[in-house]
């Protein structure tokens, strides 16, 4: 087996290459010691491992997701790595490909996005660069398939086939060479580590790699330890990046060639002289929020909910029901595939194609290059409670799943910044409670859908923001936030890489409801088919009314007066969608029609809507917890974040109830 | 839109500096001020080709206090 590793800048293209390349990946797994997610595929028909690493500037990180890059080439040897490059900065991507070079593990660079380079008017010649950066270079354009097959053909071969390179030398001053030479001969003697790798160990720990030095403290590499505040007074660091950068621009010169005609790239500025106008921003980013809802609520994704509910507790029900009757079984085995799992399950189901309009809606906003604008015109609002325009994106991503929210918090340079966006994240509306949104605005709401969800969805922002502020005045936040954000060409959306944005994202709420949400579906029909006396048929007499009532005098004040949403409410703590298939089990309905008669008949418009605050900001589902304990390192986060959610969702919950019946 | 060159990081933290750095971004490098948001936003600016945002107060520390 081959391994080769996918490593590149940012905006290079580079997933789009990893899906062109490789089948469905084979499996999602944890590096040692941090929790990140890492994309292993295999090459069609081959023996070819291929590893989708984040993509980063440097090899030496300043965020949490770029450090896994650093640390995966301490740890691990792939047989190859793939430079990726957005051939249109090819300057400032050289500057990491000379990193990547240095460590003498077989590289080929690939120009990616080389269409883009054309149309701006000039080439490289391949055969010069190759030359003077000693290794193999390719062009590409993963996005119309470009260049693919011979990448391919590079990329499967065996291990034996592999050249081991040589690694590149730079020329860099007397006196940095003559300490990464000393320091790299006393690591290769005294402490056995391989002379090439040694090598790059002293670039590294002399250009003040933050990863590379932690490394070096943990394995007491005293060469390069005892000479540190030499390599820190002399200015080391800044004389290599020099030394890079004259190499880079003398290499790109050696090798640009000027192309005939020129169709310059308009279409980017175009659309940016709108998008990112000073004052028409900000409302071209709501208006573009709202169109999204519009599409998922609205015009696509609510219709055919519609008809697959019509279909899943019309004849399949209907079927199954019959089915079971014929064979024989126990009517307790009937009610709990029917009424507990067809119902509960299938009432989730449904919900997928508002959840995956939804997710549509963001890959493509991903894709264009578009939320690199956002956060842009953002910022200023951001920059009022203590953070920048770049934590709007995990948040933004939290619409879709909090854990992914959290996740691309690491994005964020300050820790505390990233602290108080992993703490606020939960507050983000994430697909989960769309289900129990639906089912009461159509209730309740049945002329204002659309604006009613997207009412909570700002609120849910509203109380981030607010809790941001506070956050940043408790933590006394002094530093300066780091807010550099690159603005990508726009790509006009291809439809597979938006599929496929959308399966990615998609496809875990699938699989919840094979597994939680079976599982909590279950645990609610056992709930409120058993009660003290063993089995009933009575489900006010059932563990799940006892319980509901005993709670009851707890959620009266904020205008529950019904046991069943009460019960559905703790189970929702399993994951947000089993808060409305535990309603379908506990108000004993098997389709949407009849499930949203009753709660139009349980509620008003007014304790519906509390309600639908308390769900919106009350504990989050248990894989947002485990990934706040993950991220934040302390369970004391965890702890914290279900407390204080808990009070502030129940809080204003009461308020609106509250104030509303006075006003009313 | 206004030509501007960075005269020194001075004054910037170690991850700004970097960051910087690493797209390419020098003492000497020409950049074009491409947009300034109101209120003292964020500051568009354009160098080989890219366009980048940053913050106002980094603009002003990268051109010498200048811009206006």
């Amino acid at each position: 087996m081959t391994t080769v590793a996918l490593l590149g800048n940012p905006n290079t293209g580079k997933t789009t290459l990893f899906n062109e390349l490789t089948d469905k990946y084979a499996y999602v797994g944890n590096w040692t010691g941090v929790t990140v997610e890492k994309k292993v595929g295999q090459i069609r028909h081959s023996h070819t491992q291929v590893i989708d690493l984040p993509g980063v500037y440097s090899l030496n990180p300043i965020t949490k997701d770029e450090s896994v890059v650093t640390n995966y080439l301490l740890q691990n040897s792939p047989d190859l790595i793939l430079n990726v490059t957005n051939a249109s900065q090819l300057k400032r991507n050289l500057l990491l490909s000379v990193e990547v070079l240095e460590l003498g593990v077989p590289v080929i660079i690939t120009l990616n996005m080389i269409d883009d380079l054309k149309r701006s008017g000039h080439f490289y010649d391949l055969k010069t660069l190759s030359d003077k950066l000693g290794c193999p270079v390719r062009t590409s354009n993963a996005r119309n398939k470009e260049g693919l097959t011979q990448l391919k053909a590079d990329l499967v071969c065996d291990q034996s086939e592999i050249q081991p390179d040589s690694p590149l030398k730079l020329a860099y001053p007397m006196m940095v060479k003559q300490a990464i030479r000393q320091a790299a001969e006393s690591l290769t003697n005294d402490y056995k580590i391989d002379n090439k790798f040694a090598h790059w160990l002293a670039i590294q720990y002399i250009n003040n790699n933050k990863v590379v030095r932690k490394y070096a403290l943990k394995h007491q590499l005293k060469p390069l330890l005892s000479q540190k505040a030499y390599y820190d007074a002399q200015k080391f660091a800044d004389q290599i990046f020099e030394t890079r950068l004259s190499f880079i621009e003398a290499t790109l010169s050696a090798a640009t060639e000027q192309l005939q005609s020129t169709k310059h790239v308009a279409l980017t500025s175009k659309i940016d002289k709108v998008v990112t106008h000073p004052i028409f921003g900000l409302p071209i980013f709501v208006g573009i929020f709202y169109l999204m809802f519009k599409l998922s609520f609205d015009w696509v994704g609510t219709p055919i909910s519609t008809q697959l509910d019509k279909l899943l507790s019309g004849p399949i029900s209907h079927w199954a029901n019959q089915f079971l009757t014929q064979v024989g079984a126990l009517p307790m085995l009937r009610s709990l595939i029917v009424n507990g799992l067809i119902a509960g399950v299938g009432g989730v189901l449904v919900f997928i194609p508002q959840i995956f309009v939804l997710f549509a809606c963001i890959s493509i906003l991903e894709d264009s290059g578009y939320m690199a604008r956002a956060a842009l015109v953002t910022d200023r609002i951001m920059e009022m409670i203590g953070l920048n325009g770049k934590a709007f994106i995990p948040l933004i991503i939290g619409f879709g799943c909090n854990v992914t929210g959290i996740m691309a918090a690491r994005t964020i340079e300050q820790p505390k910044e990233r602290l108080i966006t992993t703490l606020i994240s939960p507050f983000m509306s994430c697909s989960a409670r769309l289900p129990i949104y639906s089912l009461f605005v159509a209730a309740l709401f049945p002329r204002h859908q659309a604006l009613i969800v997207l009412s909570l969805y700002f609120l849910g922002i509203v109380v981030a923001l607010l809790m941001a502020k506070f956050y940043h005045v408790m933590f006394k936040a002094k530093e300066h936030s780091v807010f550099i954000v690159e603005l990508p060409q726009y790509h006009i959306p291809r439809l597979d890489i938006v599929w496929h944005g959308t399966w990615d994202k998609g496809k875990g709420f699938i699989k919840k409801a094979g597994t939680i949400i079976f599982a909590g579906t279950v645990l609610i029909w056992l709930l409120s088919n058993f009660g003290t006396r063993g089995y009933v048929t009575q489900i006010d007499q059932s563990f799940a009314a006892n319980l509901g009532k005993v709670l009851l005098p707890v959620f009266k004040p904020i205008g529950i007066s019904t046991w069943q949403p009460i019960s559905a409410l703790l189970t929702g703590v399993l994951a947000k969608e089993v808060i409305s298939s535990s309603m379908m089990v506990l108000f004993h309905t098997s389709n949407q029609g009849a499930l949203i008669a009753m709660i139009g008949g349980s509620f008003t418009a007014l304790s519906a809507y509390a309600l639908l605050v308390f769900i919106l900001l009350y504990i989050p589902c248990f894989a947002t917890i485990g990934t706040i304990k993950s991220e934040t390192g302390s369970a004391k986060w965890a702890a914290y974040s279900v407390v204080s959610s808990l009070f502030i969702s129940y809080s204003l919950a009461f308020l609106i109830f509250q104030i509303g019946s006075l006003l009313t | 839109m206004k030509h501007f060159m960075i005269k020194q990081f001075n004054g910037l933290d170690y991850a700004t500096t970097q960051r910087l750095h690493s797209l390419g971004l020098q003492v000497g490098s020409e950049i074009l001020a491409v947009r300034f948001y109101p209120f003292h936003g964020p500051v568009i600016i354009q160098a080989d080709h890219q366009r980048i945002g940053i913050r106002y107060q980094v603009f002003q520390q990268l051109t010498g206090g200048d811009a206006s």
